[in-house]
């Protein structure tokens, strides 16, 4: 069977999968833009607990992913939830990292103006540095979602939802002529996503970005 | 003009700045009273404490002991953001919010004051219009849109949102290439002719003080007073030996920054038309005791010198396509030392005045400079045997 024959007879599995897929690493990319973002806001002034905040984040970008989905399999069982928590923790650190470079690039100037101006600090921060650093923020989202889309489909070893199921059904049968397909399948599917994500993450950027600081 | 003291509007007693881990404080027990529309400069070498001082008084920076009074009011320990919104801020580096347009920079303050949309956009155009610049064209663009002069007039337009009685202003002209840095402080000054806010300016130059300033404050160490002056005083009767060496060489060409073009009488000098003949050009020339011909466009505004000679060449060119260009033109804020720096290397050794709209009202020639000179001597000499008198 043809790669083509083989898509065109599981293609309502392909769109399903690929549903599940875009669904999970979006609810993933939410969670650790949020809680991203929080943290940068957080600590970008202050370099003890922000050189902490980004040593934390990225030490969990050095677990393995196989080993992060079974150690979580005992908490949060199987299915949806072990794979949004690994995956909300590995989509912390570009986040972080974006959040606090973008606030620290803020022109000094920009922000005594604003605070001379009689802003307090939560108007100075949602009004002034917020945005300017946001074409920064949002860069390290992309980032986030591009890394997230390829560790997700790892998921599947804890019955997560996604075209890892694909790969991992791939493997069990490997030497087998359907077994490529099945792989090649999962591998396309999340390259499609890569892509459609990228054109959201580009459109939203340009919607959400001031003209002035184009 | 009214004769009624005016009110202070800042007074600041014993204020202090103690840094931690500094051995002596940036600004020492100052005092010091701001009266009601004026501009105040503090000048002083780098280092005095001139804008420590100067940015405890919106308490961006909060003083380490002693009070600020506003209107006679306590606000050392009230709400900053509250007072920061009474005081109009302008910073060298300018600042403005580079994802924001222009009219949404100045509506920054309207906004914090809970105006309604309909006061806050009338107020912008008004303060654009004010700064010279028209809101149909400016409304909407960006500051990076913008060229420095504009961004700094924009500055200047912001802090005056909110209508507040104070405007702080730290080397708001400094980091502006001469020509134009010149030309803003021009217009601010007539600018501030018309709003007459108080104005804590803080500047290192002291040509600029001089020129900007109704009072000085020369600054030395920790932000002890030197001298707090009139200009003129401060030039013709330094308190100290350090305010002379601050003042430097040069004090009496100073002076001629406190004189302005508007103060003297200009001379008048013969003028054409553009599109006046030649024939008839050079006849006027003829009758006139200059050598060249001032040509004016159908709005009045200088456009070329002609002499005899390029009379004789216009060959049916229109007149202001031949001579020279009218350059060395200043407007009547202008100071004395600027129209004799234009009338240096101009042409014809005079400079040209112009109105606001660019009309052409008259010359200044060195011999009205040389008068102005005289005069000021004369007074300046009066006040030194008044002085002996008393004693």
């Amino acid at each position: 069977m043809s790669f083509v024959e083989f898509l065109r007879n599981r293609g309502d599995d392909w769109v399903e999968l690929g549903i599940q897929h875009a669904a999970v690493v979006a609810i993933s990319v939410v969670l650790a833009s949020v809680l991203g973002v929080a943290l940068g806001v957080a600590t970008y002034r202050r370099e003890r607990p922000r050189e902490l905040v980004l040593a934390a984040s990225g030490a969990i970008l050095t677990i393995p992913s196989f080993a992060l989905f079974i150690l979580l399999l005992g908490p949060l069982g199987l299915g949806w939830k072990p794979v949004i928590v690994a995956l909300t923790g590995y989509g912390l650190m570009p986040v972080i990292r974006n959040t606090v470079t973008g606030l620290r690039a803020v022109d000094p100037a920009v922000i005594e103006s604003a605070r001379g101006m009689g802003m307090n600090r939560r108007q100075q921060l949602l009004h002034i540095e917020l945005p300017l650093a946001w074409p920064v923020i949002i860069t390290g989202i992309r980032v986030t979602t591009l890394v997230l889309l390829g560790i997700a489909a790892i998921g599947a070893i804890v019955n997560g939802p996604g075209y890892g199921e694909f790969i991992f059904t791939g493997l069990a049968r490997v030497g087998t002529p359907v077994a490529v397909n099945l792989v090649l399948a999962g591998a396309l599917g999340v390259m499609v996503l890569a892509v459609l994500f990228d054109l959201l993450f580009y459109a939203a950027g340009r919607l959400t970005t001031s003209k002035g600081i184009r | 003009m009214t004769t009624q003291t005016p009110d202070v509007l800042i007074r600041l007693e014993g204020l202090t700045k103690q840094y931690p881990g500094q051995q002596r404080p940036a600004v020492d027990h100052l005092d010091l009273e701001i009266l009601e529309g004026e501009i105040v400069v503090l000048v002083g070498p780098s280092g005095c404490g001139k804008t420590t001082t100067m940015k405890m008084i919106n308490r961006i920076i909060e003083p380490t002991s002693g009070h600020i009074y506003l209107r006679g009011e306590d606000v050392t320990t009230t709400d900053g953001d509250e007072l920061r919104r009474r005081i109009g801020y302008v910073i060298q580096q300018i600042g403005l919010f580079p994802h924001m347009t222009i009219g949404e920079n100045i509506a920054t303050v309207p906004k914090l004051l809970g105006w309604d949309k309909a006061r806050t956009d009338a107020r912008v155009d008004e303060l654009l219009r004010l700064v010279n610049m028209p809101p149909e064209v400016y409304r909407n663009r960006y500051p990076k849109q913008l060229s420095g002069g504009q961004q700094q007039r924009v500055g200047v337009a912001r802090a005056l949102g909110g209508d507040p009685a104070v405007l702080l202003m730290d080397e708001p002209f400094g980091a502006i290439d001469p020509i134009t840095r010149d030309r803003l402080q021009n217009e601010f000054l007539r600018l501030q002719a018309e709003v007459r806010k108080t104005i804590v300016f803080v500047t290192h130059d002291i040509d600029e003080a001089i020129k900007m300033g109704d009072r000085i404050a020369i600054l030395t160490d920790g932000a002890k007073v030197a001298q707090y002056d009139t200009p003129e005083r401060i030039l013709t009767a330094p308190a100290n030996d350090f305010v002379a060496e601050f003042i430097g060489r040069g004090a009496s060409l100073k002076r001629l920054n406190l004189n302005h073009v508007s103060d003297i009488e200009l001379r008048s000098w013969p003028t054409v038309r553009a599109d006046t003949d030649p024939a008839t050009a050079l006849d006027r020339l003829r009758q006139a005791d200059e050598s060249a011909l001032l040509v004016l466009d159908e709005a009045g505004r200088p456009r070329r010198w002609v002499g005899a000679e390029d009379l004789r060449r216009a060959d049916g060119r229109r007149l202001d396509d031949v001579g020279l260009p009218a350059s060395a033109v200043v407007e009547p804020r202008a100071t004395l030392s600027d129209a004799l720096n234009e009338l240096i290397t101009a042409r014809y050794a005079v400079t040209l005045v112009v109105d606001d709209e660019g009309v052409f009202q008259g010359v200044v020639d060195i011999e009205q400079i040389n008068e102005a000179i005289r005069s000021m001597r004369v007074s300046a000499v009066r006040e030194a045997r008044a002085g002996l008198e008393d004693g």
